[in-house]
């Protein structure tokens, strides 16, 4: 069972803007630009690995997920994984 | 906001017993949530080769090209019709150093050169012969 | 390398070696008022040179070369040499400045604060630039801004205004007693002609200012103006940077507090009078 967890926090510089927030990934020197949910999956992935599931359940925890779609949810995973933000453990 | 709670957890009339949670959306599988800034001249470099122009602009479609790279309307004496497909930033690199545009003669190549030379921001193909000049803008 | 010359610009010395002395006599000249590299020790080095022996007298075409180049850079005919001295100069900077971030933006200032412009390539930025230094307002460039990411601070780099086509002509009828360089027709740019910063700017090229009001100017359309929020300015002046990733965390620093700590306009304008009184409404309301 796939679990994801987000890069340690002292890598991760944060700054948000306003609409956008930005992210300095200290490890690879890359800065990306992004869109919620990325800095909330990136805080609910920061302690534990979890799986897709759990992740789910996390950010409806601690959010009012207006769209609570596993498929939504995989692809904004992928899309983290690929920009190395998160790791696929 | 100390003062709120009350010892036995029974919220305090009139106050949220907890912050409202924040509304959030996953958005569309198909949509992207992260654009990474990328090396901008490593960007240019690799793109050069592989931006095209067309000659003369779309929105100029059939016209034809003088002698001076202008573009003249079709059928005009001595002006060259339009190219039959656009060119590659590599095609016209090789042309700016003197070699022909492919499938053209000379005096065709020449007056094609030349309206790319010309291109205004705003046509077709600028953005490809603007990062085909060095340095950048 | 038979002929040479040294100079600085804002902070950066350059020395520039060429193997024809008209480039360097054109340099001499239009940059006689201004210092040589501190300590006498250039930044960067730049060559024009001859890419065959007999290019140096048969239609003779100068190639770039320095510290940092490109591959497969076209040459100049020696007409243009001053050209070529001026995109070498550029490269030098594009490629190999690490000390400050580089924006690709004109740069004005006014009581210690600095106005940015960024944008395309014949958006404006340069002859609104140069308009505002007819207007009392110090250039401090018309291409690159430095911004230094220990204190936030814009310092300028005011080369030669670099007019291009149509801007030519406004520039001429603008700025009385200017010095100009040679009329360049038939480069891969257009029609182009050097214009050499005014005495006040050359004299104070050293001051940096804080920056205070960012645009992205538009020339050619109706009046029309909005705001641009800070992520906006942030991606649009990280393309505008050739060496924004180089310097890692602390451009990434600098830009985050360039957008966040300073307001920032879109601004279309279809004539030079509407973008000068523009600029100055927006400078007074947020500067």
């Amino acid at each position: 069972m796939t679990r994801y967890r987000a890069a340690p926090a002292a890598t991760l510089r944060i700054v948000p803007l306003d609409v956008l927030t930005l992210v300095y990934h200290r490890a690879s020197g890359i800065t990306h630009v992004v869109d919620s949910p990325v800095p909330e999956l990136l805080e609910v992935l920061g302690e534990k690995p979890l799986t897709l599931d759990e992740t789910l359940a996390a950010l409806a925890a601690a959010h009012d997920l207006i769209d609570p779609d596993r498929e939504a949810l995989a692809a904004r995973l992928d899309e983290l994984v690929a920009a190395g933000l998160v790791e696929a453990v | 906001m100390g003062d709120d709670n009350s010892e036995d957890g029974v919220p305090h009339a009139g106050k949220a017993e907890r912050p409202s949670r924040r509304a959030l959306m996953l958005g569309a599988a198909s949509a992207s949530a992260i654009v990474s800034i990328k090396p901008a001249l490593a960007q240019t470099a690799g793109s050069v080769l592989n931006c095209e122009i067309p000659v003369p602009d779309p929105g100029r479609a059939g016209s034809y090209i003088d002698a001076n790279g202008k573009v003249v309307p079709p059928g005009t004496k001595g002006a060259f019709p339009p190219a039959v497909r656009p060119f590659r930033g590599e095609e016209v690199k090789k042309a700016m150093n003197g070699a022909n545009l492919p499938g053209t003669t000379y005096d065709q190549s020449r007056a094609y050169t030349n309206y790319i030379r010309r291109l205004q921001r705003g046509t077709s193909g600028f953005t490809c012969f603007a990062s085909l000049q060095m340095p950048r803008g | 390398m038979r002929h040479s010359t040294m100079l600085r610009i804002g902070p950066v010395g350059f020395r520039v070696g060429s193997d024809w002395r008209a480039p360097v006599a054109l340099l001499d000249e239009l940059y006689r008022d201004y210092p040589q590299p501190q300590d006498g020790i250039p930044d960067f080095n730049v060559r024009l040179f001859a890419a065959r022996f007999w290019r140096r007298w048969l239609r003779p075409s100068v190639q770039i070369g320095g510290d940092f180049v490109i591959p497969d850079a076209a040459p100049l005919p020696l007409a243009q040499g001053l050209l070529a001295a001026e995109m070498a100069m550029n490269l030098q900077m594009a490629l190999g400045q690490r000390r400050y971030l580089l924006l690709h933006a004109s740069a004005v200032e006014r009581d210690g604060k600095a106005l940015l412009m960024t944008g395309e390539s014949g958006a404006g930025k340069s002859t609104l630039a140069a308009l505002l230094m007819t207007r009392g307002w110090r250039l401090m460039g018309d291409e690159f801004a430095l911004l230094d990411p220990a204190t936030g601070m814009i310092h300028g780099f005011p080369r030669l205004i670099s007019l291009k086509n149509e801007a030519i002509g406004v520039m001429e009828h603008e700025a009385k007693g200017g010095r100009w360089g040679p009329l360049l027709e038939g480069t891969p740019k257009g029609t182009i002609r050097h214009l050499v910063p005014d005495a006040r700017s050359i004299a104070a090229m050293e001051l940096p200012a804080a920056p205070a009001l960012m645009l992205f100017p538009s020339f050619g359309f109706e009046a029309a103006e909005r705001e641009v929020f800070p992520s906006e300015c942030f991606v649009r002046l990280t393309q505008a940077s050739t060496n924004y990733v180089t310097l890692g965390e602390s451009g990434f620093d600098a830009l985050t507090g360039l957008v966040r700590g300073v307001p920032a306009r879109a601004i279309d304008y279809p004539d030079t009078k509407t973008a000068i009184a523009t600029v100055e409404r927006l400078w007074s309301e947020l500067a």
